[in-house]
């Protein structure tokens, strides 16, 4: 535990703080200055960044903040950067740790050293934001130093002592800085921070790179090819650095505790003086549970408590020592190695203790606090009685099991809300009929009618009021006929029709993480087909199939997306774009126009939004050549259910892509009730033009110039709090970018609507 | 940020040394900053030691939230991380709360204040509440907040501040320059102002447990669905049960009205409405006495007060109206639980 020492006058000055651990992760990174940020936006470890960015757009730092496609692109980048011989930094949580898994021995295997805060929660699936510890003992074989900070001050701490750690030229490793997802991540608490960060700075003095893929007078191969007999020896100098980087740790936490008057142990060892009972646990529930030995103590028994700060490499010398005299321990994880008969932590121990001599200690696994389940000091104090009890009979009745599951209620049934929706509801009213001139003619499309298309969406979905992404939907549906599956990817619209055990969704619904839609839509629609043949599902059975993903989606997850439009795979790609990730906070996604603000493209003093121009899906999937594109507002229903009958149709020879901007007045700062306005602006002003790509032949449905109804964008953005300052005079250069740009795409569309060829 | 000061006593704690604060809020008031600076009074500006956090989750804007504030003497540590459960002070940001959530949960006699944002008396937010009794506050957050341009929470930090008899009323002027000050210096003076109203104008009443309501301890609610009787995998089966759940409490106090007279059922609203509340049957039209879809009104259970579909209606058939001026539950038409066949 670090507390917080008496500050003797030679130490720098520190000044208290009151921060989250996200919070002061970011200002611990502004004092390191690193030169490289690389990341990517996942709850709950977005904080960081969002705050890195908000100093930066004030000026309070240089760090050049790079945001990934996805976290794999973001491991890529840090990767890249740390080559090129500068300090870098990353942070992430969950799947956004396994998206980048596959580069974590690249960055170890390589030797360059770099710091990644892991803010621990919950891996899919199910999908479950809270914080437990699956995702980092999934990463304690990757060859990364793994530090553990128990509380917002430790964050801090570790933060600033990571670098110096991995830098040491005996060690030249990337290490992880790990802290509760929530619990530590998002408590406002006091900490004490280094008032000047070149007091940081001296502490780690200058970053000497090895190698660098940027000297063109040292040339260097970075990354060769190297099988046996090499590899081994490769590996053999990897565990030598882990190994000695033991001996570096207790080193900087000493000149670290000279400095700051904070002093860290390997293990933070509590009460165990002569304890025979004990519990082993991990960062913020071990504080808490050192309440429960508080109480224990207080009745008298030899309780005590280990929590590791280091866990790779894992203290086993420590860790035999403290338990030299302990004869019940109970290990309690936060996460499972399912099959293994205990959690991550567990194996480790009985490991360590293996073959001690007279070692006597007896160990029970529990799993605990799942999914961010809440841990208390009750739940610390069963388990030390465990532990007691272990103790006293010498014998371990149940080695391994789950604390705080619960069975539920065995005769509840959940109530039934809808029959299944009979295809009859759903059929019969919109079609398509081929014209003269070969070209598709859609009937039906009568707004008064279409109430009676019973909707696919059940009420009571939890989305902010106002939200587009209900309206686009249910708009697209009023033009789908018959039955339908639906994939959703991560996101607003994900979330806020599913929180367990609640469902919006009145036809069947798959949601998978929004790197990877596409191919599990793939996966659906070829093993319909499959099934087809084989007389499992009758040959006349006919359901359309209709993938749903954000803007953002289709940053990290457009790689599967262009995958299913080479393979002529037969379903509805829906990208709602409402400009940002939502659903994480309204970080920028690549969408985002020039200027823009969001949480990670600030506007300040120093920054103006967002800093380069938005990408165009609609013409990425062009590109791939597949049956039908289009573009669609809601402000303009008719066009929008029209282009979803036609996409019905065209999603039978191949892959369909539509892409729809979607209202959000949360994070566009704008009134709730203003939806269409402002939507109808975007498109009057040439920024979301409205056209349908037919088998490559482009046609605008509507010309605001035709119609006389073009406006400059100003006259869009002075519409939305995210882009008011815009139109400031310190703003005009990049106002004028802005409009040249959309002015560029407009008569480029312009000119591929006169000409079938282009 | 200033130094920590000399260190203040706590006139009460729990069993732990934690004085407890809860706010029960909704999604979009703020309780969020209302949290943070109160953590921040009390840790820069008091030298205590605490900890100030929320509920988390996915929620957007309108849903319930949590904020807790611990706080504890300058040289204890704050260790435990769990969510408050039994605190002294227990502030209801929107009496809309009570319908949806057990705001109630875990206020004690004799231990809690509770505070309530309304225009009622004290006794009648004890009733309203149904409390068994104890301290109870009462201030019209939302009068005050309109009149100094400011918002609820800061009425309601204020009314916090006088609850807990030692919160200074200084270092929370300090925190709020310093939450507000370099982004939004106009809004200062119409914050402080709703800050120094919430404390002054706030009013206790002690009500006896006289047995009128029971008691209501908190309760960690364990969810029905367990590893016993799941679906394997997750999986819902009750499709579209969401239906169950009730919105109104993501209204901010209007409405839309249906003035059928006005209907011409060409359908725009339906396609508006983010939330699905329009119900329609089919029938015959009086007018023109053609068959067709007809709107019968608005389920209110599902209506956020987006106000969307009064901004389309081109026929003035929807118009915004005060929630307080209306029975809501006798205007709502409900939408029928069973699936809409097709004639
Ligand atoms: C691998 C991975 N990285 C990050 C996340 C966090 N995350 C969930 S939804 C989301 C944003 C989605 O943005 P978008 O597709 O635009 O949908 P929106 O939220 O705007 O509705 C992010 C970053 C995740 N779930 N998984
Ligand atoms: S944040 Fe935006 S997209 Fe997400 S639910 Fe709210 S309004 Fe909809
Ligand atoms: S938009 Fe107005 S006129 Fe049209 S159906 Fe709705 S309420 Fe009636
Ligand atoms: S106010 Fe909004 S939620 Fe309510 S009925 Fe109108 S559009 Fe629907």
């Amino acid at each position: 535990m670090a507390k917080a020492a008496k500050k003797a006058d030679a130490r720098p000055a520190q000044t208290i703080v009151v921060q989250t651990g996200n919070e002061v992760a970011a200002t611990a990174a502004k004092h390191v200055d690193y030169h490289i940020m690389g990341y990517y936006p996942i709850t709950p470890s977005t904080e960081i960044a969002e705050t890195l960015d908000a100093m930066k757009a004030e000026g309070e730092h240089d760090i050049r903040m790079i945001p990934g496609d996805g976290e794999h692109g973001a491991a890529g980048i840090c990767f890249g950067a740390t080559s090129a011989g500068g300090r870098v930094f990353n942070a992430t949580s969950a799947n956004g740790l396994l998206f980048a898994f596959e580069q974590l021995p690249v960055q170890s295997g390589t030797r360059f050293p770099m710091v990644f805060n892991i803010v621990t929660r919950s891996v899919s699936g199910p999908l479950d934001i809270r914080g437990d510890h699956s995702d980092i003992m999934l990463a304690m074989n990757t060859g990364w130093i793994i530090l553990m900070a128990s509380d917002a001050q430790a964050v801090y701490d570790m933060n600033v002592m990571a670098p110096k750690i991995g830098e040491e030229m005996s060690i030249r490793l990337p290490v992880m800085v790990a802290f509760d997802g929530f619990f530590t991540s998002h408590q406002k608490r006091r900490i004490e921070v280094f008032e000047d960060p070149k007091t940081v700075q001296n502490f780690l003095g200058p970053f000497v790179p090895t190698v660098t893929s940027v000297d063109p007078r040292r040339p260097v191969t970075i990354g060769p090819y190297m099988n046996d007999p090499d590899l081994i020896n490769n590996k053999k100098q990897q565990a030598d650095a882990m190994v000695r980087s033991h001996a570096v740790i207790k080193k900087v936490f000493a000149e670290f505790e000279a400095l700051s008057g904070r002093r860290y142990e390997i293990l933070d060892l509590y009460r165990m003086e002569d304890a025979e009972a004990a519990l082993f646990i991990v960062n913020s529930a071990a504080e808490t549970a050192k309440e429960a030995v508080d109480a224990l103590r207080k009745e008298g028994k030899k309780v005590g408590l280990i929590r590791p700060t280091v866990i790779r490499p894992f203290p086993v010398e420590e860790i035999r020592e403290a338990l030299s005299k302990v004869k019940g321990l109970v290990v309690a994880d936060r996460q499972d190695n399912y099959g293994a008969y205990g959690g991550a932590m567990t194996i480790e121990i009985k490991a360590a203790i293996q073959g001690v001599k007279g070692n006597r200690t007896m160990v029970a696994s529990r799993i605990y606090g799942i999914g961010g389940k809440e841990f208390f000091v009750e739940d610390g104090v069963t388990m030390l009685r465990e532990a007691v009890e272990i103790a006293k009979t010498g014998e371990v009745k149940v080695p391994y099991d789950y604390l705080g599951a619960n069975a539920g209620e065995t005769a509840f049934v959940p109530a039934m809300a809808y029959a299944p929706i009979p295809e009859a509801a759903v059929s019969g009213f919109t079609r398509v009929e081929t014209g003269a001139d070969g070209k598709m003619v859609v009937r039906g499309v009568n707004y008064r009618a279409l109430t009676a298309r019973e909707k696919r969406i059940a009420p009571g979905h939890g989305a902010c009021p106002g939200c587009g992404i209900f309206t686009n939907l249910d708009t697209f549906l009023k033009g789908i006929e018959g039955f339908v599956t639906v994939l959703f990817h991560t996101g607003c619209g994900m979330v806020v029709t599913t929180g367990f055990p609640y469902t919006a969704h009145k036809v069947t619904y798959v949601h998978n993480l929004f790197q990877n839609g596409a191919a599990t839509m793939s996966g659906i629609t070829e093993m319909f087909e499959e099934r087809k043949k084989r007389g499992e599902i009758p040959k006349d059975e006919k359901i359309t199939f209709i993938m749903v993903t954000g803007d953002g989606g289709h940053d990290i997850g457009i790689g599967p997306s262009l995958g299913a439009a080479a393979r002529g795979n037969r379903f509805i790609l829906i990208e709602y774009d409402n400009q940002g990730y939502q659903n994480t906070g309204s970080q920028l996604s690549f969408t985002v126009p020039l200027g823009h603000s969001t949480s990670t493209s600030n506007f300040g003093p120093f920054q103006h939004g967002k800093s380069t121009h938005h990408k165009d899906t609609a013409q990425i999937f062009n590109a791939a050549h597949i049956p039908y594109v289009f573009t669609a507002s809601e402000s303009i229903p008719r066009d929008l259910i029209r282009k979803a009958v036609k996409a019905q149709k065209y999603a039978e020879e191949g892959l369909v892509f539509g892409k729809l901007i979607s209202y959000c007045p949360l994070a566009w700062r704008t009134e709730d009730q203003l939806a269409w306005p402002i939507l109808q602006a975007a498109v009057d002003c040439c920024f979301f033009p409205l056209y349908e790509i037919e088998r490559g032949i482009t046609t605008i449905n509507y010309d605001p110039e035709e119609k006389g109804k073009r406006v400059p964008v100003g006259e869009w953005l002075k519409t939305m709090g995210k882009t008011r300052h815009m139109l400031r005079t310190e703003c005009k250069p990049v106002l004028d970018a802005f409009q040249a740009e959309v002015d560029r795409r407009w008569a480029r569309l312009k000119e591929m609507h006169k000409n079938p060829l282009l | 940020m200033a130094k920590g000061k000399t260190a203040v006593r706590l006139p009460v704690k729990n069993e732990l040394g934690f004085f407890e604060i809860r706010m029960e809020s909704i999604g979009g008031l703020g309780a969020n900053v209302a949290g943070k600076i109160l953590t921040e009074a009390a840790i820069l500006g008091m030298g205590l030691n605490g900890a100030g956090f929320a509920s988390y989750g996915s929620e957007k804007k309108g849903t319930p939230v949590k904020a807790f504030i611990r706080l504890c003497e300058t040289d204890q540590l704050v260790r435990v991380n769990s969510p408050i459960e039994e605190p002294h002070v227990l502030a209801i940001f929107h009496e809309a709360l009570a319908k949806s959530v057990p705001v109630t949960s875990g206020a004690v006699p004799g231990k809690t204040t509770v505070i309530l944002n309304t225009r009622k008396s004290p006794r009648e937010a004890r009733d309203f509440l149904k409390l068994e009794g104890g301290k109870i506050g009462v201030v019209d957050a939302m009068e005050i907040a309109l009149a100094t341009r400011s918002r609820v929470n800061m009425v309601m930090v204020g009314a916090v501040a006088r609850a807990s008899g030692f919160l200074d009323m200084k270092a929370l002027e300090a925190a709020v320059e310093e939450a507000f000050g370099k982004k939004y210096a106009a809004l200062m003076k119409g914050n402080l102002d709703a800050l120094r109203r919430g404390h002054d104008e706030v009013r206790f009443e002690e009500i006896k447990a006289d047995g009128k309501y029971a008691p209501t301890p908190f309760r960690r609610e364990e969810p029905k669905l367990g590893y016993a009787n799941a679906p394997i995998g997750g999986a819902i089966y009750s499709v579209g049960n969401m239906r169950f759940k009730d919105l109104s409490t993501s209204r901010t106090g209007v409405i839309p009205l249906f003035v059928v007279d006005k209907c011409t059922h060409c359908g725009e609203c339906d396609l508006s409405c983010p939330d699905y509340c329009f119900v329609w049957e089919k029938g015959t039209d009086p007018k023109t006495k053609k068959e067709g879809m007809m709107l019968l009104g608005i389920d209110y259970q599902f209506c956020k007060g987006c106000m969307r579909c009064v901004e389309v209606c081109k026929f003035g058939a929807l118009v915004a109206a005060k929630e307080a001026d209306h029975d809501v539950e006798k205007i709502t038409v409900r939408q029928s639980i069973t699936t809409k066949a097709k004639a």
